[in-house]
């Protein structure tokens, strides 16, 4: 076999390797990109209440008992906390309450991972560690291999040979204009 | 030869698979073995920052879109301490809300004028999706806040 087509083959069966590491992190990428705009890994429900209002200050657990009684929680949480005298935050399940005790308004959210895009982006993100990281930096290398096999499929054809080349050169330059602007 | 490397295959996708991913643990983890009170960095910050600690509490909120930074509540009434992280390098989950944690970081000092208040604020309610009024802010602020490092929290 001639470093062609031992070339070829590499090219080829390493990009058939990556097809599925390269969506996930694309995909991803695109997700955690514009995150501000969509949170790609919780939607959340959220829902505005009235309760009859407290008395700003400290709560004991006999008004956090009341409140929660009137909300009409069954699975009561022990747990709260009061950033300030005004308000209080429950927690019940995965929901978080949060009650302004002088006029009793209540905004409840509850949060639903997104079990798709929520997997997607833990392995993207590396939550995984241990030996994640290891697949994660084969497939780096298997896209290192790719670009280097890429480059060594330049065509014979003299046209096609120079619309690789510009195309190979405007991926390189791409990310050095923008560093040269924002960097 | 086929059969072997199906075989080493399976055995390198059933270690991935039962390898602990360490749910419970972000970060670089837990590594100090004395816990600070939230009240002592709040009243007594100056003589912690640039040092690494650890504090203990209920995670009293979590960043909605990012996971990048949570509150700790403090052990008195009204207090609480923000550990902010590394975009992506650390993602709180929404589930630790209400949830005992112990987390570990570098504690950080921040002066901030009264405009650098308001863009703060105006950030955290565009996060929260509320509105946010900048006249309620009057004055600068001084707060301390732990660069996160690492976290251990229960049952998430």
């Amino acid at each position: 076999m001639n470093w062609r087509r031992l070339n070829h083959a590499l090219h080829r069966d390493i990009g058939f390797l990556c097809i599925g590491l390269t969506l996930l992190y694309a995909l991803s990428g695109i997700a955690v990109n514009h995150m501000h705009d969509w949170n790609a890994n919780y939607s959340i429900e959220r829902f505005n209440l009235q309760i009859d209002p407290l008395p700003p200050g400290v709560v004991n657990s006999a008004q956090v008992q009341q409140v929660l009684r009137q909300l009409g929680e069954s699975k009561i949480s022990k747990k709260h906390f009061q950033p300030d005298p005004e308000n209080l935050w429950l927690y019940a399940d995965t929901r978080m309450i949060r009650v302004h005790l002088p006029s009793g308004n209540v905004q409840a959210e509850k949060p639903q991972r997104r079990p798709f895009w929520y997997r997607l982006n833990f392995l993207h993100l590396n939550h995984a560690k241990k030996a994640w990281t290891w697949v994660a930096d084969i497939y780096a290398g298997g896209l290192f291999l790719l670009a280097m096999t890429g480059l060594l499929l330049l065509p014979k054809r003299a046209d096609l040979k120079r619309r690789a080349l510009m195309l190979s050169l405007a991926g390189v330059v791409v990310p050095v204009f923008f560093l040269l602007i924002y960097y | 030869m086929r059969k072997s490397v199906v075989l080493l295959l399976m055995a390198l996708l059933l270690y991935l698979a039962t390898s602990p991913v360490l749910a419970k643990t972000f970060g670089d983890g837990i590594t100090l073995n004395k816990t600070t009170l939230v009240s002592e960095l709040l009243e007594n910050g100056d003589a912690y920052v640039g040092k690494r600690v650890q504090v203990r509490g209920m995670i009293a909120d979590v960043c909605e879109s990012r996971g990048c930074w949570v509150y700790v509540a403090g052990d008195k009434p009204f207090e609480k301490i923000r550990v902010k992280v590394k975009d992506g390098e650390i993602v709180f989950p929404l589930e630790a809300r209400g949830v005992e944690a112990v987390v570990e970081g570098t504690l950080e000092k921040f002066d901030l004028s009264r405009e650098e208040v308001i863009e703060r604020k105006r950030h955290h309610a565009e996060e929260r999706g509320e509105d946010f009024d900048p006249a309620s802010v009057t004055s600068g602020e001084t707060f301390y806040q732990i660069r996160g490092l690492g976290a251990e929290i229960e049952g998430v």
